[in-house]
């Protein structure tokens, strides 16, 4: 099998868990798309140079990570050029955007890189060993981390619950879409 | 065993527990209780964070195409609709106009005719691997680069639309509306062998310039007043001139620089024809100095994401302080094994004026001695 022809199988393999994985951690789905693409385009060049393929998973995951971390650093710089664009048009919105895993989500891009990293890697179930290539930590440091992150996001999940309570029951109860929100 | 801590906790929770934890939470109520509300957070973070998102199919294509391209290296090719995409609509006065080269300055008249549509038609298309770099400047970063990386072998095929305007537009006063189609063909086996052609709407020839470097010929043919000529000369043998894909590309390179120069990129994402799009815009840059001698008042470029191939290229500025505006649109770009035999050939024009002679290694040079020789032949021999 052609680099090519692995990388493809590969992408087949995990590239909507890639996307999926990029969704939440850049938000705007064209960077999402970006994300996947520049992952995989890096993968072909790593089998290509004969890289290590003995955790490709978290080897994809790892890119990933670093690729939206990359675009969500450049998206503050980045002008709108149609004026429409210039009246602040929010990105679309995830599943749900407007209920109550709003405030999860919101909960969780507030948190720092890493712990944010950790999380989205342990929602797509990658194990811990996994986790540990991909954000590259200790292996035997990762329960300890994410313990520390998921208690960070649960408590500022319920700081950001307890401020915005008419908004929750509002949004979740209606199933009406809230006020224009700015973009990321 | 003392209760368990988070870490062991978390593990527990998460599947992964070391065996003396998971021995300890199967005999400790609070531990027990723990890693349950443990594990109930995490269902619902899991359920925020794992977005039941799809990924797009255009993306899935894009990604599969990229791969694909980059594993061989291939181009392919690209076709977009016809656009209506016009100049930006300049006014400016008809202007007397010089030009440079070489160190020798060439006036108004015929040749400066010549030697427009040579400066006009300064516009590459020839855009290399993919990447996926997505912010303005990076964009532009990429596209320069792989200019400068060009296809390497090959015959490279290509049809755009030109539009001219303000004196570039005047220069060309056959052509009223300045809305050209330009056919293309580089062969990169044979450097420096190319032919340009451009096209009225109605399909009329305008010009064409051929050069081969095997044939050791250069032909140049375009109307003036409705009367075609045909300068027809040979290569001198230390033609180390720049080309015309060469001057393109420079052309281009150089207006990208510029743009990357100016810290206003405007970058927006839009679905084309074939897939998502970048289209970037810089609302003014000038070049270094206080008194530029190039100012682009406006630059827009339409880049393919599948590939970075730009698709559209348009500038408004001043070049020697006269106003000036070009926007090119890639039609068609096919890179192929080889083509028709003709393919590099000027074809004859109805009723052409044909004038022979020696080249040199500047083509508007040629072009302006050889019409004021026929011109003196012409005077003494009445």
């Amino acid at each position: 099998m052609t680099s090519s022809e692995a990388a493809l199988a590969l992408f087949d393999e995990h590239g909507t868990a890639v996307y999926r994985f990029a969704v939440v951690l850049v938000r705007h789905h064209q960077d999402a798309e970006d994300v996947v693409q520049e992952t995989f385009l890096k993968l072909l060049r790593h089998l290509d140079a004969g890289g290590d393929r003995t955790n490709l998973r978290g080897w994809l995951f790892t890119v990933a990570a670093h690729a939206a971390r990359d675009r969500q650093r450049g998206r503050s710089r980045w002008v709108a050029w149609l004026p429409a664009h210039d009246a602040g048009v929010a990105p679309p919105m995830l599943p749900d955007e407007d209920g109550r895993l709003k405030i999860a989500r919101d909960a969780l891009r507030q948190l720092p890189e890493r712990d944010r990293l950790l999380l989205a890697l342990r929602a797509q179930g990658l194990s811990y060993r996994d986790i540990a290539t991909a954000a590259r930590i200790n292996p035997a440091s990762v329960g300890r981390l994410l313990a520390r992150a998921v208690a960070r996001w649960a408590a500022e999940r319920g700081r950001r619950r307890a401020n915005e309570p008419e908004r929750v029951s509002h949004a979740s109860g209606a199933g009406t879409m809230g006020p224009p929100r700015a973009s990321v | 065993m003392t209760c368990l801590n988070d870490s062991h906790i978390q593990a527990l929770a998460d599947g992964e527990p070391l065996p003396e934890a998971a021995a300890h939470a199967a005999g400790c109520a609070a531990c027990a209780a723990r890693v349950r509300e443990r594990q109930a957070l995490m269902a619902a973070l899991t359920s925020a964070v794992d977005v039941p998102a799809n990924m797009p199919p255009q993306v899935a294509e894009s990604v599969s195409f990229r791969l694909k391209a980059e594993a061989t290296g291939s181009q392919g090719a690209t076709r977009l609709l016809p656009s209506n995409t016009r100049g930006f609509g300049l006014t400016s006065n008809t202007r007397g106009f010089r030009l440079q080269a070489e160190g020798k300055w060439l006036f108004s008249g015929l040749a400066v005719a010549a030697a427009t549509i040579v400066a006009v038609l300064f516009v590459a298309p020839a855009i290399r691997k993919p990447d996926a770099t997505v912010s303005a400047s990076e964009i532009l970063a990429k596209s320069a680069n792989q200019l400068s990386g060009a296809v390497r072998s090959g015959i490279e095929v290509l049809e755009y639309q030109v539009v001219l305007d303000g004196v570039p537009k005047e220069m060309l006063p056959d052509q009223a509306d300045g809305t050209y189609r330009v056919w293309q063909a580089i062969d990169h086996d044979v450097p420096g062998r190319f032919r340009f052609a451009s096209y009225a709407v109605d399909g009329r020839m305008m010009t064409s310039i051929a050069e081969d470097p095997l044939k050791k010929r250069r032909v140049a043919a375009f109307t003036v007043e409705g009367q075609p000529y045909r300068f027809d000369v040979s290569l001198p043998a230390n033609a180390t001139n720049m080309s015309l894909p060469e001057m393109q590309q420079l052309h281009m390179q150089a207006s990208i620089a510029m743009m990357q120069a100016s810290g206003n990129q405007l970058l927006e994402t839009f679905d084309g024809p074939s897939g998502k799009m970048y289209r970037i815009e810089v609302p003014r840059v000038t070049g270094p100095g206080t008194n530029p001698v190039w100012d682009l008042s406006e630059a827009r470029v339409v880049i393919d994401a599948r590939d970075y191939r730009i698709t559209e290229f348009a500038v408004r500025g001043s070049f020697l302080k006269q106003d000036y505006g070009m926007s090119y649109k890639l039609i068609n770009h096919v890179l192929a094994a080889s083509v028709k035999a003709d393919a590099f050939e000027v074809p004859p024009q109805p009723g052409e004026i044909v004038i022979n002679g020696e080249g040199t290694a500047v083509p508007t040079h040629d072009v302006v001695v050889l019409a004021l020789r026929e011109l003196t032949k012409m005077k003494l021999g009445r």
